[in-house]
Parts: C-alpha cells; structure tokens; sequence
C-alpha cells in the first residue's frame, strides 16, 4: 500500500478544509449580510466549481497558472515555478474544486440567524469582528462543522483536477485517487482493491466519528 | 407528428452500420482524416475512441463492445489475444512509432537538442506514465540508455498517457517534454513549437499493434478497416503524419 499517498492525501484534504473556511466564512457572511445588488453574481460564480467537470476545471488552471498568461507569469515570478506539478498548486485547485461544499453550507447557516440578535448587538455597540465571534460563529457552529466535512471529504476523493495539475510526483502530487488509478491502468487490481478498500474504511470511520460527536455536542 | 417521431426513434437503424475502434491517445492526431476516408469508401460509420492503450484494454477485457483495438504497443493487444478475446493469435503489427523532444518556440530551450536534457537550467521535463503508456516506456528507457535518468528524475513530471504530455508542455508548464511524433506534428502543436528527434537506439522499437475482437458482431468490417490501414497508400499517409511503416 502507498502510505506515502495516504499521508499526503490526508495532508491536502486538511490544508484545503483549514484554508477554504478561511476564505468561505467571511465570504458567506457577506453574501447573507451585503446589500449590494451584484452579490448574486458573486454567489453564482462561488457555485460555479460544481458545474464544470473537474478534468475541464484542471485544464483551464494548468492554462491559467502556466507561464502563457500575465497572471501565471507572476506568480512564476513570485514562487519560482509554476504552481502545477507542486503541492500548493495542488492546494489551490483544491480550494477552488470544493469551493461550493464550503461556502453553500455556511450560507445556509448564517441566514437562518434570527436577524434580532445582530440587530441588538450591533445597538449595543459591537463591532462586525465581534458579531462574528460571538454570535455569527457559534450559532452558525454546526453548518461550519458540515462545511469542513464536506471538503474533507470531497478532496479526499478528488481525482480529476488533480489528474489534469499533478504530474504524478511521489509525496507531492500522487494522491491516493492517483495511486488507484495508477494501479488499476497497470492491471494491479488486487493492490488497488486495498488501497480503494482502505480509502472507504478510513473516510467511513471518519465520518461516523465526526457525526458522533457532533450528535453528542448536540444532546449535550 | 407520429411519424417524425417514429422516425427519431429508428432512425440510428437508417444508417451505415458503426464500427466502433478503440484507439491509442497517440492515434488521435493522426486518424481522423484517414477514417474519414475509409467511411466514404465503405460506407461503414467508424465511431473511435481514443484512451491510453491500458485503459481501452481494461474495457475491452471488461466487455466493452469494440470492434478493432489499435494500441500504442504489442503489449496490450497481447493481453487481450491472452484473455481470449482477440480474433487472432498475435496482434498485427500497422505502425512505428517515434519519441521526440519537444519545446515551445518561446521556451528558453529553444535552442533544442538531445544534449539539452542535461542543461542544469532545465527545471522540469514532461513524460507519459512509464508503467501503462507505451511512450512513458521508451522515454524513460530513452533517457536510461542516454545515462541522464538519475539527473533528470527529479525533473519529471508524469502525465497519464502522450498526448495529455503534450498538452503539459504545450501550455508551458513543462519546459521540454518527451512526446510521439504524431503530437508533434500536428496542427497545434507545429504552430506552438518544434522537435529533435531523440537517437533511434536508445529505445526499444514503438511497434504499435492492433487485434480484432472475435465477439464482435462487426468483425468482418473491422478486418476491412485494419486491411485499409495496412494498405500502402494508407501506410504512407501515416509515416507523414508521424507513424512509419511497420514492416
């Protein structure tokens, strides 16, 4: 079995869900909260990622991020290299792959706060920092708590961004989705059948475990 | 109404029988025209599907309903002579391919030789999976018998079959990459950029074979397109395109 491709899956899956709900709760925020008119827009294109097959999302990233546009050319500039066959570019597809699983959840969270309690806050003097910390967040606890899941989950099982980014490179783009595929191409089927095998056992354990515990958070 | 409806439902019966052929990724810039030739001549529909050859011959042993499978290599085709599927008992050998160094003409490395793969400068080299795609193979056996492997191995970057290695270093993000022929002179790929050959003895021949599959109901077409292919005319339409006579 390839523990290498364990560890870096779960490694990828763990930076994406941290950085994605970094980037997805403020954003969620000020999709509920803003009047702007053209937010819609913005909504629209967040959901966007769902809607394109991932091989065609990793194809416009290689284009996007390779040395043949300005903004490829900066970032080669900044980092040295071009962000594809490397972790971070790995990274970075990934955050926008599971960009929907995060931000529709914490959406859905944050407009089911009664608007009183924001309203008594914000008289009481609280600034948006605080809001967020001390009513946003708790309340919206449980969304936040599915959104995480949810990119875990999806980028553990990604496959196509990271087939059309990656390079198959041992320990920084070989996931485990690669590592079946590789092995199912070369006809190693008993191989890829443990590997497969213990993909669904671990993210099946997984899962039970955090909806546990959030059932217990719940009762409790 | 009624009849054009009954007309949309059987209409697929209205037309030439389809052939359905399984080909190599390499296969893809080189076919098109040349099926298009056999249909006008046949009046058979030919509906390819182009995958790396390790994948098609997954499918093929799993029950897939093609007629014709055209691979990148021997291996394959024998795999499914093995498995008992095949029409024949050795694949027919239909082409050679050829590995080439490829860059873009904007690329630093422009000035393209063999000798480049051992710049220091060059930071990262395209390749096809050497463990399933017929071309990863002889590249990587290329670059063994050249004596650059171990400098160049933490260079590579690995694609799934040729011609999404084309397409990693088409688009820039490789800086050269070991491609087939057939890629390389393609449309696109003749704009964007240019080749060396890379030295004829430091790879095992790319004889790319084919075999007719015995359970399918157009075998007796698809022995017709395989003869078509072999045909000299044919033969030679190829070795412009990138793929030179087997025999």
């Amino acid at each position: 079995m390839d523990t290498q491709a364990i560890w870096l899956t779960l490694k990828l899956a763990s930076i994406t869900t941290v950085c994605l709900l970094c980037i997805a709760i403020p954003l969620a925020a000020w999709l509920v909260f803003s009047r702007m008119r053209w937010k819609v827009a913005v909504e629209a294109i967040s959901t966007l990622p769902l809607l394109l097959p991932p091989t065609v999302l990793g194809f416009y990233l290689l284009v996007l991020l390779g040395p043949l546009t300005a903004l490829g050319r900066s970032i080669i500039h900044v980092v040295g290299h071009p962000l594809a066959f490397s972790f971070s570019g790995l990274v970075l597809g990934s955050m926008i792959y599971s960009l929907p699983f995060a931000v529709q959840p914490v959406t859905i969270g944050f407009s089911n706060i009664a608007p009183e309690l924001l309203d008594a806050a914000r008289l009481l003097g609280a600034n948006r920092l605080r809001m967020l910390f001390t009513i946003l967040l708790p309340l919206a606890g449980r969304s936040i708590f599915t959104a995480a899941v949810l990119c875990f989950a999806h980028t553990v099982g990604e496959f196509g961004v990271v087939l059309m980014i990656g390079g198959d490179i041992p320990g920084a783009t070989r996931t485990l989705s690669i590592a079946i595929y590789d092995q199912v191409q070369d006809f190693r089927y008993a191989e890829a059948n443990h590997t497969a095998f213990f993909l669904l056992a671990i993210s099946l354990l997984a899962l039970i475990a955090v909806y546990g515990s959030r059932k217990q958070v719940h009762h409790g | 109404m009624c009849k054009l409806l009954l007309l949309l439902l059987f209409s697929p019966l209205a037309v030439a029988q389809t052939l359905r052929l399984a080909a190599a990724a390499d296969l893809q810039p080189v076919l098109p025209p040349i099926l298009a030739e056999f249909e006008a001549k046949s009046h058979l529909h030919v509906d390819a599907s182009y995958q790396s050859s390790a994948t098609l011959a997954a499918q093929i042993q799993n029950g897939a309903p093609f007629a014709l499978f055209m691979a990148a290599d021997l291996s394959f085709p024998q795999r499914v002579i093995a498995s008992g599927l095949a029409d024949s008992a050795e694949p027919v050998t239909y082409a050679r391919g050829t590995l080439v160094l490829w860059t873009r003409n904007d690329s630093p490395f422009h000035q393209l030789a063999v000798s480049t793969l051992r710049d220091p400068s060059l930071k990262i080299i395209a390749i096809a999976n050497a463990e399933h795609a017929p071309y990863g193979r002889a590249a990587e056996a290329s670059l063994k018998s050249l004596g650059v492997y171990d400098q160049v191995k933490p260079k590579l970057v690995v694609a799934e079959n040729i011609a999404q290695t084309a397409q990693y270093v088409d688009s820039g993000n490789a800086q050269v990459g070991l491609i087939s022929l057939t890629s390389a002179l393609s449309d696109r790929l003749r704009a964007s950029g240019h080749y060396v050959e890379m030295p004829r003895d430091s790879y095992p021949p790319i004889l790319q074979g084919a075999v007719v599959l015995k359970n399918s109901p157009d075998k007796a077409a698809a022995h017709q397109l395989l003869e078509f292919i072999l045909s000299p005319a044919v033969q030679k339409e190829l070795a412009a395109r990138g793929l030179e006579p087997a025999r």
